[in-house]
């Protein structure tokens, strides 16, 4: 660096430096007075990703998620308070069903959920895709949904049908954009912005919340959506069984280790999409070779336009597979069972097929029935029950309470 | 840390900075990599069948991700100066075009490097389990029952189909890592490093503040030939438990690379 060079950075330094000096001495928001937001943090885990999809404009904190914590449960989000018209994103995201909705849903029969009825729709509008994990969503930083399509690159600022009316700086780029989607989206609360607003708005309860949260009371879409988003966020699984042996804190069955071995083996061929060793996604999306033809409109060719993502979907992840059936983006498959079956059996060749799908123009991976029963037991191991219980993610007392009324 | 501390360490690190004597700096540049796959000395062309190996098996190209390492510019004595601030390795995808691009932040001592080595994948002491915890790199994983240990990266995997003798479109998954030798009962009995070094004349100049560009090719073809002709028909799509295959891929690669030079105006 030259003489002159390294006068000008010592110059401009100073400058900052005097700058900041008097920008703090002039910080005299007194509505943010006694804004002490605690940071969140997560535990320690040595097998999961490092990288965690935070916005720098929604940094986590222990105010933030439990603000969200309650929001996620509220009914009052759909907008509406008549007990009928209610409806949350614990609706479907239930924790007992590792925040999906359930094949034994009593309501959304066969796992497919549905919007709040309407005319038309009497029993509420389908989803286009089965549901996606909302757990361990903090270490994806490749894209949300089935196509990818809430992703860092969309610059899209509106949706064709959708209503935003309300929202400031709209943009489709992370977590944040799903609470509004799923308050507008026909196939979920069919709602309107200012109502869901209003009726958060409605309760008192949130005023102190939203300024512990954020530093003022005001409430508003942009803070519901932040809220909302730490609280999935702050939503991991990282106890079942497999995560506890990678730990050398549990054992597993020899049945169990051979399916693992199968899983991570040429031979059953699971980890080059599901690979990633904590999470058991590649985050990527293929063509798994279901189908030969192709006719959804919201596969990842509708985000890409590359003809290659014709019929491709994002692998999810496996951690609690066992509960979040039915399987694959339209739900095809009601059981593990099925899904293995498929990929040993049941592979459809088109021009739009994977090259990892290598097997398929024999059908599959072929594996006995020894393999499968293996693979399934590893597959079982999965689950994190310690998740489907715990008081931190489960529906705040607040909340069960107004619901009792 | 509040912001009139973080302002004063700046202020004080700067002035620290300034205060330094700069005469006797030695000179020093950088260097900035691109990347490029070609076939038959054209870029690649992905998803089309159009081209042929020595073998005469038609192809086409899906993806290309691969770990260069221990990349190191060579004097005319031999001696060897080291990338090394930015980690050991950079990993190239051809679907995540920003990784074409590499320009690690070492500062090298300006003059003249006849060659450039490297390794192609990774060493073995360094091929180890978590050491990419994120993606991209993450989903290079090597499963340990093929790997050893516990594991640890692909070296490469060149995935796209063939077309086989039954003009049938075939998936390949060219895939180079840790080799494995079986027994009978098909029990790992040997784990082999199928990694090597390529050490490629390049008559780099590295200028005092300035950055020199180093264009780097891959020629894919030549993983299919040279010492020996590569035959999907013989190794079907998958070769990661095909020591065999495996070993005639990095017999191969040896000559697939090929460095170009230019500098670069800062």
């Amino acid at each position: 660096m030259t003489g002159k060079l390294r006068l000008t950075v010592f110059l401009l330094s100073l400058f900052a430096f005097v700058a900041s000096c008097i920008l703090i001495s002039c910080e005299g928001d007194n509505d943010k007075i006694d804004y002490k937001p605690t940071p969140f943090t997560f535990p320690t885990l040595p097998d999961f990703p490092s990288k965690m999809n935070i916005p720098k404009d929604n940094p986590m904190t222990v105010e933030g998620v439990e603000l969200g914590r309650h929001l996620f449960y509220d009914g009052r989000l759909s907008g509406r308070t008549h007990p009928d018209s209610l409806m949350s994103c614990a609706t479907c995201h239930i924790q007992s069903k590792a925040f999906e909705v359930g094949i034994d849903h009593p309501r959304f029969s066969g796992g497919h959920p549905r919007g709040i009825p309407s005319i038309e729709y009497p029993e509420g509008k389908p989803t286009p895709h089965m549901m996606l994990p909302v757990v361990n969503v903090v270490f994806n930083n490749s894209g949300y949904m089935w196509n990818g399509f809430l992703e860092s690159s969309n610059n899209a600022t509106s949706m064709p049908g959708y209503d935003f009316t309300g929202v400031e700086d709209l943009n489709f780029r992370n977590l944040e954009a799903f609470t509004y989607m799923a308050i507008v989206a026909e196939h979920e609360m069919r709602g309107s912005i200012a109502k869901t607003v209003a009726a958060i708005e409605s309760d008192p309860m949130y005023r102190e919340m939203f300024r512990k949260a954020f530093g003022t009371e005001e409430i508003t879409a942009d803070k519901i959506s932040k809220a909302i988003s730490q609280f999935v966020r702050s939503i991991i699984s990282y106890r079942s069984r497999y995560h506890k042996w990678l730990r050398n804190e549990a054992e597993l069955t020899e049945s169990e280790l051979r399916g693992h071995d199968l899983f991570f083996s040429e031979d059953a061929d699971c980890f080059h999409c599901h690979g990633g060793t904590a999470l058991l996604t590649s985050f990527e999306y293929f063509n798994n070779a279901k189908d030969a033809a192709f006719n959804d409109s919201r596969d990842r060719h509708s985000i890409t336009k590359n003809l290659w993502d014709i019929g491709a979907y994002r692998a999810p992840s496996l951690i609690n597979i066992e509960l979040t059936g039915p399987y694959m983006h339209d739900g095809r498959f009601k059981t593990l069972d099925e899904v293995i079956d498929f990929y040993s059996e049941g592979l459809v060749y088109s021009p739009y097929v994977h090259p990892l799908m290598k097997f398929v123009h024999d059908g599959g991976v072929r594996l006995t029935d020894d393999e499968k029963a293996d693979l399934k037991a590893f597959l079982l191991t999965l689950t994190d029950h310690e998740l489907l219980t715990d008081p931190k993610y489960a529906a705040p007392e607040a909340i069960r309470q107004w619901l009792a009324h | 840390m509040s912001k009139p501390v973080l302002s004063a360490f700046a202020l004080i690190a700067t002035f620290l900075l300034v205060s330094c004597d700069d005469s006797n700096d030695p000179q020093t540049g950088r260097i900035e990599f691109t990347f490029h796959h070609e076939v038959d000395g054209e870029p690649v062309i992905f998803n089309e069948m159009r081209y042929a190996n020595a073998a005469g098996n038609q192809y086409e190209i899906t993806e290309v991700q691969w770990f260069i390492s221990d990349v190191a510019l060579v004097t005319k004595n031999g001696a060897e100066v080291s990338l090394y601030k930015d980690g050991f390795a950079h990993y190239i995808d051809t679907n995540i075009p920003e990784t074409a691009m590499w320009k690690p932040s070492d500062r090298l001592p300006a003059g003249n490097y006849p060659a450039i080595k490297f390794t192609f994948g990774l060493k073995g002491e360094k091929n180890q389990p978590g050491t990419f915890p994120d993606l991209p790199e993450s989903n290079m994983i090597w499963p340990y029952p093929m790997g050893g240990d516990n594991g640890g990266y692909h070296y490469m995997k060149l995935n796209g189909f063939w077309m086989n003798t039954s003009e049938q479109r075939m998936p390949f998954n060219f895939h180079l890592g840790v080799g494995q030798v079986y027994d009978a009962e098909d029990k790992v009995v040997e784990f082999v490093q199928n990694w090597f070094e390529v050490i490629l004349p390049a008559d780099i100049n590295i200028q005092d503040d300035k950055t020199t560009g180093v264009h780097l090719f891959m020629n894919i073809e030549s993983w299919f030939d040279t010492p020996v002709v590569y035959d999907h028909n013989n190794f079907g799509g998958m070769v990661m438990k095909n020591q065999e295959a495996m070993g005639i891929i990095a017999q191969n690669g040896k000559d697939a690379f090929e460095a170009r030079v230019q500098i670069i105006s800062n």
